[in-house]
């Protein structure tokens, strides 16, 4: 009922008071945020504050050296908060064991904290901020409410899209007018998102959780069948939530970013990045990427390198273990292998523009997608090496037949089906008034409603949640 | 004086936003109607919870004896065949937490309970309890008036048919479309119509069952371990202050699904068995698992489960105990 009564009390407050509505998505935005956990809410408030402060501190201060003051202050209080909240505990651990710190005298104790439910996204952005308008790109902002919107604007806030200051807050200080088009392609985006997410995700998640408790019960065959269908799992989870929250977004009036664009046509991990997570990517390439090479673009080694660094650091965002670092580290492994010319035409690389038929790139994209897949489910990297070692060892899967879901099959069917024939268009149902007529088009909207109630998994949280 | 004008107020919607709004209320009618229609049938499907809640309200006075346990339990103990007034309110899945909520949540209602029959089987102190949003809660809350959400009650917690839509579709579909259940409740939420299982496709054929695959989960958790046995010494402190008597059991396995069992799992399940029964002078054990003579391929739904046949040998065994209980 929050999203409803919300929407109602936004918009029957009338657009022209661009203030009380900035007010009430302000109040509606912590409220949703503190149904989690209330004490998550000083956190938020507090990042809020020192990057708002930091990039007014930026803008009045005329000294060079004052400005990066408050720029790494800004960013040392972001890093901080993050590297506390959810890296600590990893590194204690492992500074621990490295040293035989496990136990006795000198042993470290780990902080018995919760991770803030999407820490990782709003804390990103509120650095992006502060990095922006220290590089000019954008002028600060003397708004504390709008400020404080753009942070904690509910529909993203959880789980992104990560918004970049220059897109999302301008939105805050503009009017929204009503557009019912605008409206319906938001709650048609919802509606689609409800469905990957529900049938989609859900169902695989179902196989995937129970082949993965016990893996080393499963043959060959039904752990590549597992690892296949947490592909699936992972792309209906978060590809859904985006589209929920582009679609929410949509309602009150505002534009988010695209988040997804079938990563599963990617010919190369390049543009599989450039498909999955796309905010996250663009994130990484905009403030550690581009600031690693900026001198040096011609530099092969250093280009590597930066590559390298930036995909460790994207797996690392992804959460504090070693599976996500190896997770990083071999994305990163594969871009600097594509990069790599294979003969003497400088324009020549592995996949990009290479003599690999095309008809190869899908298996490519499969055998990358199926071991990344394979190193972002395991637990830890023991159970990502023993999986390995069982889909390579072949062990028979008589067990195999139990794990088929005709349902889950004939829905994912539809999900690559559709996507794939409306592959140019922002989401599937988008404009669908243009070609089909109201009652068809109702017709559509119910037999989705009916698929969802009919075929929903058992509820999962949603993945990215947890980072 | 111009009349100021009020910030929350109909008025300031626009003819495009109340057409929509009449847009909106026109497609989600048939929805919310729908929704409606679906819990009232939902409500009144023949399900052996709705038994159970009966039984508990109509009884609640002379239940002695209370099963509790997951969908091995619900199938092996027939209230019917016991010799004491009981009610078997084990479910599948269900697990200690949700146990310890039934029994906590109804001992108020039953004052001459005296036994409190509870499973242990082999894995149970190695299977992580179910989340505090288990959708099962909804039905302990509609049928036993429950609360296991450890939390207040919101309305959707009430609504049977969002708790687990997919279930109760396909409950529906084959109560009301195609007549395809099978099932056939006693008085006590007993399934005496049980037999459709493997074993029977299998035409109860031992040499068939022994190659049939079948699933087992033998994952070893030294961690749930610890936490589920911290559990079940809470549940029996708490029986023990209630002056309930437990019998802990065990129930009867086929071979094949003996054979697959995990030893160390199997191993520290026994120690803890062992160690409760010396600590609690309240506590006995019924160990059937291994009980290959009393039980044989007839008796079981499949390798882990008994039929209604089964069961009422369980019972017998059950009352056995019961009776010789000092």
């Amino acid at each position: 009922m929050f999203l409803p009564i919300t929407l109602v009390l936004y918009w029957a407050i009338g657009y022209k008071r661009i203030k009380a509505q900035n007010a009430l998505l302000l109040v509606a935005s912590y409220l949703f945020y503190g149904l989690w956990d209330w004490r998550f809410l000083f956190l938020i408030v507090a990042s809020s504050l020192v990057d708002y402060i930091a990039a007014l501190a930026i803008k009045g201060s005329e000294e060079k050296i004052k400005k990066k003051l408050y720029l790494y202050g800004s960013i040392l209080w972001n890093l901080g908060v993050l590297f506390l909240f959810k890296y600590f505990n990893f590194f204690i651990d492992e500074f621990s064991l490295l040293f035989n710190l496990k136990d006795g005298e000198y042993a470290f104790t780990t902080l018995n904290i919760i991770l803030p439910v999407g820490l990782s996204f709003y804390t990103f952005q509120t650095m992006s901020y502060t990095i922006d308008v220290y590089k000019s790109r954008i002028p600060p902002t003397r708004n504390l409410l709008n400020f404080l919107c753009f942070v904690s604007f509910f529909p993203q806030l959880v789980a992104g899209p990560i918004e970049k200051a220059a897109d999302l807050l301008p939105q805050f200080n503009t009017r929204r007018k009503f557009n019912a088009q605008e409206v319906k392609e938001g709650l048609r985006q919802i509606l689609w998102g409800l469905f990957k997410k529900m049938v989609i995700a859900d169902n695989a998640a179902r196989i995937v959780n129970m082949v993965y408790a016990s893996h080393e019960e499963y043959g060959s065959f039904s752990l590549l069948y597992a690892s296949v269908l947490f592909f699936f799992q992972i792309y209906g989870d978060f590809s859904g939530y985006s589209d929920i929250a582009i679609g929410t977004a949509k309602l009150f009036g505002f534009r988010l970013n695209k988040n997804f664009n079938l990563p599963y046509l990617a010919k190369s991990v390049t543009d599989f990045w450039q498909r999955w997570h796309i905010t996250l990517t663009r994130w990484f390439t905009d403030y550690v990427y581009f600031p690693i090479i900026q001198k040096n673009l011609r530099s092969g080694t250093r280009r590597n390198i930066a590559v390298f660094i930036t995909m460790g650091l994207i797996g690392l965002w992804h959460g504090a273990d070693w599976t996500f670092v190896v997770f990083g580290a071999f994305q990163g492994f594969l871009i600097i292998l594509e990069r790599t010319p294979i003969s003497q035409n400088r324009k020549s690389s592995l996949y990009h523009r290479s003599r690999i038929p095309s008809l190869l790139f899908p298996v490519f994209s499969f055998i990358f997608i199926t071991i990344s897949c394979i190193l972002f489910r395991s637990q830890n990297i023991e159970e990502a090496g023993i999986i390995l070692k069982r889909i390579f060892l072949l062990i028979p899967s008589s067990e195999w037949s139990s794990l088929i879901s005709k349902t889950f099959l004939v829905c994912a069917a539809i999900l690559l089906s559709v996507e794939i024939s409306t592959r140019t268009k922002n989401f599937p149902l988008t404009r669908i008034d243009l070609y089909i007529s109201r009652p068809f088009r109702w017709v559509i909207y119910y037999i989705f409603i009916l698929l969802i109630f009919r075929y929903a998994g058992p509820t999962e949280d949603f993945i990215y949640f947890q980072f | 004086m111009p009349v100021p004008r009020r910030i929350l107020f109909i008025s300031n919607f626009s003819g495009s936003q109340l057409r929509f709004l009449k847009y909106c209320l026109l497609f989600f009618t048939p929805v919310v109607v729908a929704f409606v229609i679906m819990e009232l049938l939902v409500l009144n499907l023949p399900i052996n919870y709705k038994y159970y809640g009966q039984q508990l309200n109509s009884h609640s006075q002379e239940i002695e004896l209370m099963g509790l346990g997951s969908s091995q339990m619900k199938c092996a103990f027939n209230p019917d065949f016991a010799d004491v007034d009981a009610i078997n309110l084990s479910s599948t899945s269900q697990h200690h937490k949700e146990d310890f909520h039934i029994l906590k949540g109804t001992r108020k209602r039953l004052p001459n309970l005296k036994f409190l029959l509870l499973e242990v089987s082999f894995n149970h102190l190695e299977l992580p309890h179910h989340p505090d949003d288990y959708w099962k809660n909804s039905v302990y809350l509609k049928y036993y008036d429950v609360n296991a959400f450890n939390r207040s009650i919101w309305f959707k917690d009430r609504l049977l048919i969002l708790s687990n839509n997919r279930f109760y579709s396909r409950k529906l579909l084959e109560h009301y479309f195609f007549n395809s259940s099978t099932e056939k409740f006693n008085s006590y939420g007993f399934d005496t119509n049980n037999f459709y299982g493997t074993f029977k496709e299998l035409d109860y054929d031992t040499s068939k069952i022994n190659t049939n695959n079948f699933r087992i989960i033998s994952r070893e958790d030294l961690s749930i371990f610890k936490k589920n046995t911290d559990f079940l010494y809470e549940m029996l402190e708490y029986a023990k202050a209630e002056n309930i008597n437990v019998i802990l059991c065990t129930l009867p396995l086929y071979k094949t699904y003996l054979k697959k069992r995990n030893p160390s799992v199997v191993r520290r399940r026994d120690s803890v068995l062992q160690m409760v029964q010396k600590q609690y002078s309240n506590v006995i054990l019924l160990n059937r698992e291994t009980d290959t003579i009393h039980f044989n391929e007839k008796d079981f739904l499949n390798e882990n489960h008994l039929n209604p046949n089964g069961a009422k040998k369980f019972t017998a065994l059950l009352n056995q105990k019961i009776n010789g209980f000092d």
